[in-house]
Parts: structure tokens; C-alpha cells; sequence
């Protein structure tokens, strides 16, 4: 029993048993799962809208004369993003072969082209000839388009952040190096504590993010058929 | 793979000013001004915004999104990422042993997050409550109006969206934080940096909702409705974000719950051992983490509508208001149980405990859970029967709708079974439960009327829907959550809160709640409208009755924040390590629960309900590891 305030505040770490080496791995791989079904749901409100206002045409402003989207834009964009998570795929099959510089490079290769994607995508933006304002397909071709734009973003941020622990620690095997107290957050008082095997963690993060960026291209393929070829 | 490595103690200067509540705000005002003054370069000067009506949607969008993304850098969330992005590695835990400077800052202890949560909720409940005595202060007469007819319509849409928004985390923000973890044997949440995001997200949420009133209010309720939504003040923006932020943090609030259940639970810990809370915070979490992102895609639609002019619901251009409706109730009905379920498990797990015998049908009490979790994704088109959709939908709905009761009726059997012969202790936290029995009864019931067509043509945008989601909601989650508070608030914190007080509460609440909400199915038949300032001379007897009851329900509210706040700070008595001598495990470690739970890991060999089989396990000494094997 205790009168001490709240939650204590203090405790023997030296007593603490440490977690089962795996149980990272197996919670990025779960949330990696658990994204990717809150993605779908977000987007499948936008496949809800697009075949809503389509079929009720309210208005005859579902496609004005003169919208339509450019079918070679997005294209481009979609094999970019597509070719991109071939090569993490690659990449992955590559680390579990113990080829880590092919996985970099591939890896590399990959973070490249997702950002061409963007960039394209942007650029695409500026090349079709409606705006936001003519319409239902309008409307639901700069919204879905905008926000899978936010996605690829933050994966693109993903994939950076697992290439760069990558390159960081290229020179060391797992269980062979050891981080310091506050490395982690780049600051000495902001450590509680850290995980100090950082090389054994690269390929559960390999692991979630290949499986997320594969299913986030499925999307990508999906927006490519309903809203370029239907 | 982890270590528990030693603390640096910073020096006070980077105490006061380092990544904590004072930076935050600090640096959330100076977003909110670099996003209003980013979006003056793009559209143009609007420096006599407040004087002017030329308001400037992008303004008030990019300032509120450039003051969230400050506050939550000056809180340090951004140290992580950036520090990741230049390849430092990952790790799991920040100022968990910081003193009372943890609970104003970004920190990964899930007990500390549970308790930020706790009082954080708190407070915007206690606001929310406010504004519902203001409605029921102006609606004393039927004509004489104390507040302007847009006033009243921001005060109702303040009151229901704080209410609808902050409570959805009202039982997994405190309790699954806190408890989860414990309760299947680990020492942490799976992602404990965006458990406490999700918390300081929601805290940035309120405050952008309750400024709303410095950009004109917002006329349309909880729920949003265009054309009136497209044609608001700018305080519907905040609207917009709010509700948006509060679906993030939902979504990934339930991701994190679900991935901690899910891949660390003890050893021996098998499904069928899962105390039946945790089986609520599994059903709810389901729920939030697929209908929320719902949420956040119609309203990021809504966005766009009065920022880039698109028209995904303007009707003459395109769009359709229909689509909204649609896409905020495929949310909206879910929502409905991410409120209720959460309440169901609560009362479920406290049974045992006061009856003194094992839950009588665990499978089937899961069962009910899961149930309900399927199902409401198949009903929520009962919310447009009056909307003109089409006629031929309406009987598939009202089925579905009535089939809901059949899992939520397991719950009631379940319940009733417990106590069937069981010798029932009357502390504070049971006569919560034995009320939502009766509460949620009458919410159900009255529930039937507004799934049915015929009646629902009658009933529907009326006091007798209001009162009827009162019931559920408040007579259902509230009364939960006050038994889950007076039932955990002592392992919570290490201090016991004043039983007589705690009972004096619960009687007060209880027959003034009824006296406030009973009389408002009348005045929902006799055809007083939701949402309208004036009414019928006639009602006004009842409205008063209500009115003067809603005052006294109140106070009865402002009585347990008393108890509250005398017996955590003044009297300070000992909270014993399981005062109600119960088998969970968490009542098993000491009061309060060591940073790190467990010593080691424990193994489970049953579920926790097993009374009346053997003697309550002796409580483990400090730090020591839970014993049930």
C-alpha cells in the first residue's frame, strides 16, 4: 500500500525482465494490417461518392462538357507508384537474404520514384483542363486524388525513416551494436528507455511497411481504374 | 530487444520551457498565426477579419491546422520523427519517471495517459454540462429567449458535439489506457508515443470546438447537415476540425488497443480468458478504427466544399446532400456503440465482483458484443427514414435496427444471471450498474419507436429522439463510467473517494436524471421539435419540471467533482491494493501500480471471475508480479 500521489514515478529497472525479442516485429506487422483497413474505409467513402453522384447526375453536373481527366497523367503517376512497391517487395526479399546494400539501393530506388510520383501528381493537377469547382467527378477526382497525394506522402516519410536507420547502421549485424541512453530521440533527456538492438527491428518495420505500401498501390490502381478508365 | 535504461535528470531551465503544456501553447498560438498569415498570402489580406463578414475559410483552416501542428510539436512530438528521419533509431519510452511534470507533457507511461485522459475528458464533460444548463436555463419559457436564436442553435451544437465527440474516448481514453495492458499482462500499450498522441490530439480538438463561438457558432448540431453546414459562419470550421481530429485520434486510438490485445497478452491468456472488458475495448476499438476513417473523409469532403469549392454536397453543382447524410451515419450509427459497448463491458465486469459469482454466459456475453459490432454497420439508414430516400429501403432498416436488440438483450441476460442468487454488496460502483440496467432499458425500449417507420414519422427530430439517446448514452455510458471511476479511481490513484458522498451522488443523479429525462418523451409526443428555442405555451410545465431537474441533476454533478477533488486532495485516505476484493489481476499489484506493472511477465491458467470457487488471492507485494497461475 502506498500514499504516494497518482502513478509512482520510480522503479528498479535492474529487476525488469525484458520482452520477448519478436513482440516489435509482431506489433508493426499488426498495425501495418490494422492501417490498412482504416486506408480502406477512408477511401471507400470516396468510391461511395464517386458512384453516388454518378449515378444520381443531379443537375446534369456530374461531367460537364470538358471534364475530363487526363488519362496519361494518370498513368504515369500510378505505374511510379506501382513500380515503387515492386521494389520494396524486392528490397524485403533482399534483406531476408541477408543482401542488405541490394536492399538499399532498392530501397533507394523506391523512396525515388514515390516521390516522382508526387511531384507528377502535382503537376498533374495543374494540367487538367476543369477545376475543383466543375462538378461531381470534379469534385471527387481533386478530393481522392488530394488525399492518396497525403498518403504516398507519409509512407514516403515511412520508407525514409527505415532506409535511413538502414544506412545509419549499415556496418553493423543484429544483436551487435548497442545504443546509447537518449540516442534514440537524438537527446539525452528524453530517454526512459530505449531499445538498444536497432538492426533487428529494420526488418519488422520492412516487414509492415512493405505490406502497407503494396496495399496503398492497390488503391492507387483502383482510383487509376475508376476514375481514368470508367 | 528493449532495455531499461537510466533517466538524465534535466537541468530546471529545460524543465520549464522543454517540450511541455507551456511550450505547447506557446507555440500553438504561433502556428495559429503562421497558418493565419500563410493563408492571408495566398488569398489575400482579411486583417479585418473579426469586423468584417468577408470571412476566409482557408484562413481559419490553415490557422487552426498551423496551431495543432505547434502545439504538438511544443509538447515534443515531432523530436521522434525528425530524429527517425536522420536514421536515429526507434524507441518506446519517454519521461515516465518525470514527477508531476509527466501529466502536462508528451509521456509514454500508459498509466500516466490514462489519468491525463481521465481529467482531460473530465473537464470538457464539465463544459459540455454547462452548456446543457444554459439550453435548459433558456427553455423556462416558452417565448422570453435569455440567448439570441443563433446562440441557442451554437450553445445545442456545442453541448451534443463535445458530448458525442470527447465521450467516444470516454472509457478506452481512461480506463483502456490505463487497464488493458494490465489486465492481459504487459507493461506498456504496442505504440505508446501515439497513445499519449492520441490524447493531446483530442485536448487540441476541444479547444478548437469551444472557440468556435469567436467566429459566429455553428447552427447545425452534432450532426452537421449541408446546405445549412455549407452556408454557416466560419465557426462551422471548427467544427470540421474538431470532429476531424477527434477521428484521428479515434482511429488510432483503436489501432493501438487493437494491436496491444492482439500481440501481447500474457502467457495462458487464451480468448476465452480475456476478461470481458477487454473483450469491449476489442468490439469498440473494431468499430473506431473503421468507421472513424469514415468520418474523417466526409468531413475532409466538407472541407473542400467551403475551401477549394467543390460541390460533393452542393446539389445544383453536382453534388448531393444525401451523400452526406449517407456517409456521416455510416459513421454516425457505429459511433452510437463506440458510446454504448464500452458501457456494456463495464457493467459486465463489475457484476462478478459485487455478486460474488462468476459471469454467468462469458461466450455468450462475447457473443452479444461481437454482435452488436457486426450489426451496427447494417442500420443506419434508420436515421433518414423522413429524408425522402427511397421508400422500398425502409422495412430492410427497421429489421436490421430491431435486430441489433437480440446481441444487446445477451448482455442484459448475461447481467441478470450474475445476479441471479448472488449476495449483492450495494457499494457506489454496483448501484451505477444496477441503474444502467434500468436506464438502458428504457433507452432501448424507446428505441424500438424511432426504428419503427410509422412511429419514427412521428417521433423522429423530436424531444422524444433526444430523450431517448439521453437514455442510452448518459443512462448507458455515464452511469458506466461513474461506476468505472468509483470502482478504479482508488487502484488509480492510491486514494479512496468518500462512500457516503459517492452514494449521496449516485441517488441524486439517478432520480434526477429520470425526473430530466423521463418527462421529455412526453413533450416529444406532444410535438415539441429538437433544436427550437421557443415552444408551445402548453409545455411549459413540463419543460420547467425539466429545466429545474437538469439543474439539480447538476448539482449533483458538481457534487462528485467535490468528492473528487476532497478525497484525492484533502483527505487523502489510503486506498487498500484491492478494496473490493476482486480477482482481476489488476487489483492484485499494489495502489498505485509500479511504472513497469509487472516484474515478470504473468502467466494466466483462468479467467478472472472465478468467485466463490476460492479465497481472493493475497495482494503481491510492491513490484512483485501478479500470482493466478
Amino acid at each position: 500500500m502506498s500514499s504516494a500521489p497518482l502513478a509512482q514515478e520510480s522503479t528498479d529497472y535492474a529487476v525488469v525482465e525484458g520482452e520477448p525479442p519478436e513482440l516489435l516485429g509482431r506489433n508493426l506487422v499488426a498495425a501495418a494490417h490494422l492501417l490498412a483497413s482504416a486506408t480502406a474505409f477512408f477511401f471507400l467513402s470516396f468510391v461511395f461518392a464517386y458512384f453516388y453522384l454518378r449515378s444520381l447526375a443531379s443537375g446534369a453536373m456530374w461531367k460537364p462538357r470538358g471534364v475530363d481527366a487526363s488519362i496519361a497523367w494518370g498513368t504515369v503517376v500510378t505505374a511510379c507508384v506501382a513500380v515503387s512497391a515492386i521494389l520494396v517487395q524486392r528490397g524485403l526479399a533482399d534483406h531476408r537474404a541477408g543482401r542488405r546494400p541490394e536492399w538499399r539501393r532498392k530501397g533507394l530506388a523506391a523512396l525515388l520514384l514515390g516521390a516522382a510520383a508526387l511531384v507528377l501528381q502535382a503537376i498533374a493537377w495543374t494540367q487538367q483542363s476543369f477545376g475543383p469547382s466543375d462538378g461531381g467527378f470534379a469534385s471527387v477526382y481533386f478530393g481522392w486524388t488530394a488525399f492518396l497525394f497525403l498518403f504516398v506522402l507519409g509512407t514516403m516519410v515511412w520508407l525514409e525513416m527505415v532506409l535511413a536507420t538502414s544506412y545509419r547502421y549499415r556496418g553493423f549485424a543484429a544483436g551487435t551494436t548497442e545504443v546509447a541512453p537518449g540516442e534514440a530521440s537524438g537527446d539525452p533527456y528524453r530517454s526512459g528507455a530505449d531499445i538498444r538492438d536497432p538492426v533487428s527491428l529494420i526488418r519488422a518495420e520492412l516487414e509492415a511497411l512493405s505490406f502497407y505500401w503494396a496495399f496503398l498501390a492497390g488503391i492507387v490502381v483502383l482510383t487509376w481504374i475508376v476514375l481514368y478508365l470508367l | 530487444m528493449t532495455t531499461m535504461a537510466a533517466t538524465l535528470r534535466a537541468p530546471l531551465w529545460r524543465r520549464l520551457v522543454g517540450f511541455n503544456l507551456l511550450t505547447a501553447i506557446v507555440l500553438g498560438v504561433g502556428g495559429w498565426y503562421a497558418g493565419w498569415f500563410g493563408a492571408r498570402a495566398i488569398v489575400g489580406p482579411s486583417l479585418d477579419y473579426f469586423a468584417d463578414v468577408d470571412y476566409n475559410e482557408l484562413s481559419v483552416f490553415l490557422a487552426y491546422l498551423g496551431g495543432v501542428v505547434g502545439f504538438l510539436a511544443g509538447l515534443g512530438f515531432l523530436n521522434y520523427p525528425l530524429a527517425r528521419l536522420r536514421g536515429y533509431p526507434p524507441s518506446l519510452r519517454e519521461k515516465e519517471t518525470e514527477g508531476i511534470g509527466r501529466y502536462f507533457s508528451l509521456c509514454t507511461d500508459h498509466k500516466v495517459v490514462g489519468i491525463q485522459y481521465l481529467w482531460g475528458i473530465g473537464l470538457f464533460f464539465f463544459i459540455g454540462g454547462l452548456n446543457a444548463m444554459l439550453i435548459r436555463f433558456e427553455l423556462l419559457r416558452p417565448n422570453h429567449q435569455a440567448f439570441p436564436a443563433g446562440t441557442y442553435l451554437t450553445l445545442v451544437g456545442l453541448h451534443g458535439t463535445m458530448m458525442m465527440g470527447m465521450m467516444t474516448s470516454g472509457i478506452l481514453g481512461p480506463f483502456g489506457n490505463y487497464l488493458v495492458p494490465i489486465m492481459i499482462g504487459a507493461r506498456r500499450m504496442a505504440f505508446p508515443r501515439i497513445e499519449a498522441l492520441t490524447f493531446w490530439l483530442l485536448m487540441a480538438a476541444g479547444a478548437i470546438l469551444e472557440t468556435t463561438i469567436f467566429f459566429g457558432g455553428f447552427p447545425t448540431g452534432w450532426t452537421g447537415y449541408v446546405p445549412l453546414a455549407n452556408e454557416a459562419n466560419p465557426g462551422m470550421d471548427n467544427y470540421i476540425l474538431f470532429f476531424a481530429l477527434v477521428g484521428i485520434s479515434m482511429t488510432l486510438l483503436g489501432l493501438n488497443m487493437i494491436a496491444t490485445i492482439v500481440t501481447m497478452r500474457a502467457p495462458g491468456l487464451t480468448w476465452t480468458r480475456l476478461p470481458i472488458f477487454v473483450w469491449g475495448v476489442l468490439s469498440t476499438s473494431t468499430l473506431m478504427v473503421l468507421a472513424a476513417p469514415v468520418l474523417v473523409a466526409t468531413l475532409s469532403m466538407e472541407a473542400l466544399d467551403r475551401t477549394a469549392q467543390t460541390s460533393f454536397f452542393v446539389a445544383g453543382a453536382g453534388g448531393s446532400n444525401y451523400l452526406y447524410e449517407n456517409l456521416f451515419w455510416v459513421f454516425g450509427h457505429p459511433e452510437v456503440y463506440i458510446l454504448a459497448l464500452p458501457g456494456f463491458a463495464i457493467v459486465l465486469e463489475l457484476l462478478p465482483v459485487f455478486a460474488r459469482k462468476p459471469l454467468w454466459g462469458y461466450r455468450l456475453a462475447v457473443a452479444g458484443l461481437l454482435g452488436v459490432t457486426l450489426l451496427s454497420w447494417l442500420v443506419w439508414q434508420h436515421h433518414l427514414f423522413v429524408s425522402g430516400i427511397n421508400g422500398d429501403l425502409r422495412p430492410f432498416y427497421m429489421l436490421s435496427t430491431e435486430l441489433i436488440s437480440i446481441p444487446t438483450g445477451f448482455t442484459f441476460v448475461c447481467g441478470m444471471m450474475t445476479l441471479w442468487r448472488g449476495r449483492i454488496r450495494y457499494s457506489v460502483p454496483m448501484l451505477f450498474c444496477l441503474a444502467w440496467f434500468f436506464n438502458f432499458l428504457l433507452g432501448g425500449l424507446s428505441g424500438v419507436f424511432l426504428s419503427d417507420v410509422p412511429s419514427d414519422v412521428t417521433t423522429h427530430g423530436s424531444f422524444f429522439s433526444m430523450a431517448h439517446f439521453h437514455y442510452t448514452i448518459m443512462g448507458g455510458l455515464v452511469f458506466a463510467f461513474f461506476a468505472a471511476i468509483y470502482y478504479w479511481v482508488p487502484k488509480m490513484t492510491g486514494f479512496q473517494l468518500n462512500e457516503r458522498l459517492g452514494k449521496i451522488h449516485f441517488w441524486t443523479m439517478f432520480l434526477f436524471f429520470n425526473s430530466t429525462f423521463m418527462p421529455l418523451f412526453a413533450a416529444g409526443f406532444l410535438g415539441q421539435p429538437r433544436r427550437v428555442v421557443t415552444y408551445p405555451q402548453g409545455l411549459q410545465f413540463l419543460n420547467d419540471w425539466v429545466s429545474v431537474s437538469a439543474f439539480c441533476l447538476g448539482a449533483s454533478l458538481l457534487l462528485f467533482l467535490f468528492n473528487l477533488v476532497y478525497s484525492l486532495a484533502f483527505a487523502k485516505v489510503p486506498a487498500e491494493a484491492n478494496p473490493w476484493r476482486s480477482k482481476s489481476i489488476e487489483f492484485q499489484l499494489p495502489s498505485p501500480v509500479p511504472v513497469h506493472n509487472f516484474d515478470r511477465i504473468p502467466v494466466f491458467s483462468s479467467d478472472p471471475y472465478g468467485y466463490g470457487e476460492a479465497p481472493a488471492p493475497v495482494v503481491a507485494p510492491a513490484g512483485a508480479p501478479a500470482g493466478r497461475s
